[in-house]
């Protein structure tokens, strides 16, 4: 996990969270890429959104990372990012 | 779909079709070609320019209008409901102020071209009509960007901007058809000097506070800077136009001097982002978008040396020039060559219901052969100018079209994958 980055992240029993619910744009992407970027990063990664986050789709593509939408609070997106192997 | 995506009404419910903005973007290209061609054909009258109807203003507004406004608009409707997180409510707006717009460049350029005064009254009404769907668009989202003020200050005052140019448009048409303005000149340079710094600087600058801490993935907080850089600029706007009017120079030299200072903190504010950033590799449009900033300051600086009536020999159609071609044109095709792909990419998928590879979406030649010529282009131009040679002027504008040629083909490589899948 890297710190100095925006937005909140913590480390659960299933990998890492992070909620980017409070940015503004661009900082959830620099916030999500920022973490996937991290050399020990390996996944999953939880992202806690408040909208689905088109853009960041194909940077995930282009960094060999998959995602899942999957049920979260109301109001949230919530998405597990994997890096398959 | 999963909860949480249908929760929201579905993430395709925010995405624009893509024909939205690629159509602004590939008829913006035209109208550069376009551009080009009449200052390929007209290169004789370029350097002595100083305003008035003829082929060199048709030039002048194919560019502003048909490339950058069109960008523009192309660009705010797909990027502003992201930003406001409101989704355009209806299309079909955006497409008729499209077709308004293009209609009406056309017109409008060839009636400035060939002195057509029916088709100045059509073109410019065409225009406007299209403009004010455009302004009505996008302040309704601006209205609700609650989380970048810095960026909507920015928007607001470009549409407020834009709207003044366009009546500016309308009083300099009609006085050419029938007199009744007192000083077309005053009227002349408030419409200039807002085109570009009020309307497509303030857009440029707004915009780029968004999108090149998200190219870079840059985490670091430069709003007081923007702040600044915002109120320098609005002074130096509303100094200069004063200035202006009431004919006081050293008014118009300290609004220029403002302008450039605020110029000055933008590229810092810019450049602390690059170096923050976490991706360093920003290629080759990012080298079009570093070489626009220096662009925009050699831009300030002469419009103040114009002021201050320092002796650069023509000095109007270098200023008109550099901030329009150098700075503005090409930051605007820096940016384009990164959106063009994202955007892309967003709307296919292949087999197994992914997005391809960004990288797959940019081919890397026509790119560099892009900057190549179009760097080309805007030296030959700008020496020519200055030491009032045609030919010069004439291969920078054959230099210009072998860029855009270029760009098509790298657009062309686009819209053929859109086209596959
Ligand atoms: C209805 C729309 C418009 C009309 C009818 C119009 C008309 C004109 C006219 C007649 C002039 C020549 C002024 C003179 O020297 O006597 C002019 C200059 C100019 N216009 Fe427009 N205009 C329109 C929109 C725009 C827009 C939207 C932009 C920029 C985005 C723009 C940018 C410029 C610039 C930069 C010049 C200065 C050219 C120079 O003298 O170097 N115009 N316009």
């Amino acid at each position: 996990m890297k710190s100095g980055l925006p937005g909140r992240h913590w480390q659960d029993k299933d990998g890492l969270h992070i909620d980017v619910r409070s940015l503004s744009p661009p900082q959830p992407m620099v916030a999500i890429l920022g973490q996937l970027d991290q050399p020990d990063q390996q996944g999953p990664v939880t992202v806690h959104h408040d909208r689905e986050p088109i853009y960041l789709y194909p940077e995930l593509a282009e960094r060999g990372w998959t995602w899942k939408l999957v049920a979260g609070e109301i109001g949230e997106v919530r998405l597990i990012l994997s890096r398959p192997s | 779909m999963s909860f949480g995506a249908s929760f929201l009404g579905g993430a395709n419910s925010r995405l624009l079709p893509v024909s939205i903005p690629l159509r602004f973007f590939l008829l913006g290209l035209v109208f550069q070609a376009a551009g080009w061609a009449v200052l390929l054909t007209n290169a004789a009258d370029l350097a002595g320019f100083n305003g008035g109807l003829g082929p060199v203003l048709a030039a002048v507004h194919l560019l502003t209008l048909g490339v950058l406004t069109m960008t523009a608009m192309g660009a705010s409707y797909q990027f502003l409901p992201i930003v406001t997180r409101q989704a355009l409510m209806r299309f079909w707006p955006a497409r008729l102020s499209f077709w308004l717009v293009a209609a009406g460049v056309i017109i409008l350029a060839y009636a400035m071209a060939r002195l057509w005064p029916f088709g100045l009254d059509l073109g410019a009404g065409l225009v406007a009509a299209g403009l004010l769907i455009f302004v009505i668009l996008t302040g309704d989202n601006l209205r609700r960007a609650s989380g970048v003020p810095v960026v909507a200050a920015h928007g607001w005052l470009a549409l407020v901007a834009l709207s003044a140019v366009v009546i500016a448009g309308f009083l300099l048409i009609s006085d050419f058809r029938s007199g009744g303005l007192g000083d077309h000149q005053a009227v002349a340079i408030f419409h200039m000097v807002l085109a570009i710094f009020g309307f497509m600087g303030l857009f440029a600058v707004g915009f780029s506070y968004i999108l090149v801490p998200m190219f870079a993935l840059a985490h670091v907080d430069i709003s007081r800077a923007a702040w600044a850089q915002f109120l320098l600029s609005v002074f130096a706007i509303i100094g200069f136009l004063l200035g202006v009017q009431t004919h006081r120079g050293p008014l118009m030299i300290a609004s220029a001097s403002a302008g450039f200072i605020a110029a000055a903190i933008y590229i810092w504010a810019m450049w602390t982002s690059l170096r923050a950033g976490m991706r360093k590799r920003l290629g080759v449009s990012f080298l079009l978008i570093r070489v626009s900033w220096g662009f925009l300051l050699v831009g300030v600086f002469l419009g103040g040396a114009m002021v201050a009536n320092v002796p650069v020999p023509n000095t109007p159609a270098l200023f008109g020039f550099v901030v329009l071609v150098g700075w503005l044109l090409t930051f605007l095709m820096g940016v384009l060559q990164r959106i063009m792909p994202f955007l892309a990419s967003m709307h296919i998928t292949d087999k197994t219901g992914k997005p391809p590879l960004l990288s797959s979406l940019t081919p890397k030649r026509p790119l560099l052969v892009h900057a190549a010529f179009h760097f080309l282009a805007v030296g030959l131009v700008s020496v020519g100018i200055v030491v009032n040679s045609a030919i010069l002027i004439r291969f920078g504008a054959a230099s210009g079209l072998v860029a855009v040629a270029a760009f098509a083909v790298f657009s062309g490589h686009i819209l053929v994958q859109l086209r596959k899948r």
